[in-house]
């Protein structure tokens, strides 16, 4: 434990000279999909995509869907063409860890519209990304530059209605469609640590 | 606990079932049983986790939530501000937040009103928290308590308790001085910031750990790793700044928490952000106008100051220490010799020699000393032996330290008025003022490639210092170079043990001269780095030069008749040597230098699999996982030769760096390459050797080893590194 520990420590150290960083290119990645279809971040290049770092049993994210304001904002974004992958980077030693047939009961009972939902239990994408809570977001913008990174929006609690907060995500992608700039494009993320394997 | 009960209520409605599920139980303490009208008394929120669980500081770090506290408190009593027992780091080191395992009690002031009327009050507060341990649960509960206005405050049974944990909150800060700075320029959106503390005068204080905890803001976020650098006068703390909107900020807050002496100590900092990282004099600088405020005189000895007497210490002893450093070891030859020569001289011709030779040094360390102001005015880096780095100065040392020995092998004579001198009667005289001081100038050139226990923090301290500091540290160093020679000839008494002069001594002095050879050979291998192969030149042209030296001896000095022929065939010798050999051959003034191989740098097959050093070789390791040792050496530092030698590239440490699947930088320090010379002065350091180990747990700080090693002193830092 102790060793992995200061592996991580370290990898923490040196991704923050290396991490995903705004305006230049978001890395790609490979992933599995909960139906075991591969995942590219590059077969979606010259779309919109948004990433959510995902565990429907932290409670900040438990809040967001269990509100439906998430599902919401992935309808309305989908309407518009935007790509919605959510990344599970729970270990599988975490209770909170879904099989692939689990996630895929979960996605219908949620109702949950999202474009794939990555299985990422060896944490790949997530310590690629830098990805430090549940739910941490990203967006894409359509020329494969990373245009935002942050809290989902200005309400960090895990209970009341989150459409009464300012929803940065959404903020973001409406400027990123009409063709200007992010305004907020960085923000601190909120919620639960991720719970990465070991 | 008559006066007042305590009861844990589960909320009601949704907070209920949360309740049940809660792995955190809260509970009230007071610190008095009654309380009289006006005073201030603490109210303690007990939080007890089930094990693994924690709950979070009032700032989280990368996730989690700040425990809540909201008091529904009857009219006559105001609560404070919460008090927050110092946290400590959780990891992962990836999601790293602050936060309490076990136990914590935070603290809050509470005040009666001084027209508070006799009797209870009831009291109530909801607490609400975020519990993590494989999942995250938000949990709430109500507590409440009654607390009996009386006639005085008396203390409870709690108070105890109440007290230990108010020990590890933040306390008002009468040992640091601390400052803030950033380090670099910003890189898009992260930048290094660095902290630094100095001991304030008169506190003895050990620090072996510390660490800031920022607090929390929407801006910008100071990340959880942080490096520590142990500083001769404190310590610096490295950290990284990434920021989310706005500007960079032009000051911070947070926590600075240090560990020493068994004590855990924090102290709530707010600090102006410089444009530059605080360095050791920008620190000396501010305590100065305190230190000269006559108001302020209440017995602190100036900080400045006294970090100052505590390095002029360090210099003397480092330059006591120089003597018995390999690079000085062959002048000591030379001193053994005028020693016993002057043995029987009388006292007072002794005691005058002795002056002369600490003049020499005194002189020359002075002269060092502009060079190093004047490197510096010029806005270069400058370093302890970075004459060395010159390959020039390599040629014309290499060349004079040739004629010494031939001196001494007697080919040729150093003669004063012209006169040869060749008995052992004479010798006297030979060693007397010019050579004392000369041998003064020669000790202290030959010192500078190595540096020495306690030297290497003195000159670190100089090296940042003013012009002033810099001239007294490095004739400080000058001084206890020079002092067991004065000493010596002080007390002519101490030297009865010596043999009397005589024949042996013509003997004695030639063997001496092998010594100086050796040396030779040292600056030859030091040239062969600049010159590469053609430093076969630089043989070549020595052994003309020798050449001529035994024409002009035994020709000129020595000879009967003929001399001007003599003489013109010496220096037809030496000007053609220098044309031929120097400049057309080796081109000594345009060296090349070879671009260094990448790859490993191993010196044989089962060597250590030494890798070039930068920056982001060290991080790279760092990602692996991998505990890094840092060998900053020289060819010309023959400390660090001695190292490598004795204790580094040993059986025993390289089975020791397989075995931790370590990696092993070598940082190259011959020319004098500017970045390791910042990297040096980040560790205070301005000359090699410096070993530096970086622990596999990355956020642990860097283990600085002293200048002289041994192997047990490597393989005691290696494993420490590897924990």
């Amino acid at each position: 434990m102790k060793k992995t520990i200061a592996i991580l420590a370290a990898a923490v150290l040196t991704t923050a000279a290396f991490a995903v960083e705004i305006g230049k290119p978001a890395p790609d990645f490979t992933g599995t999909d909960i139906t075991g279809k591969t995942i590219h971040l590059s077969d979606y290049k010259g779309k919109i995509v948004v990433i959510e770092s995902y565990n429907s049993d932290c409670p900040y994210c438990h809040n967001h869907y269990a509100s439906g304001a998430m599902q919401e904002l992935q309808k309305d974004l989908a309407a518009k063409g935007v790509v919605w992958l959510i990344v599970d980077s729970v270990g599988q030693n975490n209770p909170s860890y879904r099989t692939p047939e689990q996630a895929r009961q979960e996605l219908a009972d949620q109702k949950i519209i999202a474009t794939a939902w990555i299985d990422d239990h060896s944490g790949a994408v997530g310590h690629l990304y830098d990805m430090k809570t549940t739910p941490h977001m990203f967006i894409v913008a359509a020329d494969g530059t990373l245009a935002y990174e942050g809290a989902i929006d200005n309400r960090p609690v895990p209970f009341g209605d989150p459409r009464t907060a300012k929803n940065y995500v959404s903020a973001a992608v409406a400027e990123l469609l009409a063709g200007k700039s992010v305004s907020i494009a960085q923000t601190k993320p909120y919620g639960c640590g991720v719970h990465y394997a070991n | 606990m008559r006066h007042l009960y305590l009861v844990l209520t589960a909320c009601l409605g949704f907070a209920a079932s949360v309740a049940q599920a809660a792995h955190t139980q809260a509970q009230l303490r007071w610190s008095v049983d009654t309380v009289k009208p006006g005073d201030t008394i603490w109210v303690g929120v007990d939080l007890k986790m089930e094990s693994g669980w924690h709950t979070y500081w009032k700032n989280p770090g990368d996730a989690g939530q700040a425990t809540e506290i909201q008091w529904q408190l009857p009219p006559g009593v105001t609560a404070g501000e919460i008090q927050w027992p110092l946290p400590n780091k959780l990891p992962p080191a990836e999601v790293t937040t602050y936060g309490y395992l076990d136990e914590v009690v935070l603290l809050i002031p509470l005040t009666v009103a001084t027209n508070a009327p006799a009797g209870p009050l009831n009291l109530a507060a909801k607490v609400s928290w975020l519990e993590c341990k494989d999942s995250c649960i938000p949990a709430s509960t109500n507590v409440q308590g009654t607390l009996e206005v009386a006639g005085e405050t008396k203390a409870s049974a709690d108070a105890p308790q109440l007290q230990t944990w108010k020990s590890k909150t933040p306390q008002g800060n009468t040992a640091f001085n601390f400052q803030a700075g950033w380090q670099s320029a910003a890189n898009t959106d992260t930048r290094p910031l660095v902290i630094e503390g100095t001991p304030l005068a008169g506190t003895a204080t050990t620090v072996e750990k510390a660490d800031f905890f920022p607090d929390a803001n929407d801006n910008y976020e100071i990340q959880s790793a942080t490096e520590k650098i142990d500083a001769p006068t404190g310590f610096q703390l490295l950290k990284t700044v990434k920021k989310f909107s706005g500007g960079w900020p032009k000051q911070i807050s947070g926590t600075v928490v240090v560990e020493g002496n068994g004590q855990r100590r924090g102290f709530e900092v707010v600090l102006p952000v410089a444009d530059t990282a605080p360095t050791i004099e920008t620190a000396a600088a501010t305590a100065n106008p305190a230190a000269a405020n006559p108001t302020d005189a209440n017995g602190a000895a100036p900080m400045a100051a006294q970090t100052l007497w505590h390095m002029l210490i360090f210099a003397f002893i480092g330059g006591l220490i120089l003597n018995i450093m390999p690079c000085v070891l062959p002048v000591i030859a030379l001193k053994i010799l005028g020693f016993v020569s002057e043995a029987k001289s009388e006292p007072r011709r002794v005691r005058n020699l002795g002056l002369i030779y600490a003049l020499g040094v005194l002189l020359s360390f002075l002269a060092l000393a502009s060079v190093v102001i004047g490197v510096k005015t010029a806005g270069h880096h400058a370093g302890w032996g970075m004459q060395f780095g010159s390959p020039i100065f390599i040629v014309c040392l290499a060349t004079l330290v040739t004629l010494v020995a031939l001196n001494l092998f007697g080919i040729f004579e150093v003669t004063l008025g012209g006169r040869a001198l060749d008995t052992a009667g004479e010798l006297a005289s030979k060693h007397g003022a010019p050579g004392a001081f000369f041998n003064g100038v020669l000790a202290t050139v030959l010192a500078t490639p190595c540096t020495a226990p306690f030297l290497g923090a003195a000159l670190g301290f100089a090296f940042a210092q003013s012009a002033a500091v810099i001239v007294l540290i490095f004739l400080t160093v000058g001084l206890g170079l020079a002092s067991p020679y004065i000493l010596l000839s002080w007390n002519p008494a101490w030297l009865k043990f010596l043999p009397k002069p005589g024949a042996w001594m013509e003997k004695f002095k030639i063997a001496m001269g092998f010594p100086m050879l050796a040396t030779v050979v040292w600056l030859f291998n030091v040239a062969a780095s600049s010159y590469g192969k053609n430093v076969l030149w630089l043989g070549i042209f020595l052994v003309v030069v020798a050449l001529a030296a035994w024409v002009f001896g035994e020709f000129v000095q020595r000879g009967r008749s003929r001399k001007g022929v003599a003489l013109a065939v010496a220096l037809i010798l030496l000007g053609g040597g220098y044309a031929f050999a120097l400049e057309k051959e080796l081109d000594w003034r345009a060296p090349y230098v070879e671009a260094g191989p990448a790859g490993s740098l191993k010196e044989s097959a089962e060597g250590i699999d030494w890798q070039r050093w930068s920056p982001e070789a060290v991080a790279a390791a760092h990602a692996a996982g991998r505990p890094v040792l840092v060998d900053f050496t020289a060819d010309w530092c023959l400390t660090c030769q001695v190292n490598k030698k004795t204790s580094i590239e040993i059986p025993t440490v390289r089975a020791k760096l397989k075995e931790l699947n370590a990696v092993a930088l070598l940082g190259d320090y011959t020319h004098f390459p500017d970045a390791i010379t910042t990297e040096l002065s980040r560790y205070h350091r301005a000359g090699v050797p410096l070993v530096v180990l970086y622990p596999k747990d990355a956020s642990a700080p860097a283990i600085v080893l002293p200048e002289v090693l041994t192997p047990g002193i490597v393989l005691d830092g290696l494993s420490r590194a590897a924990d």
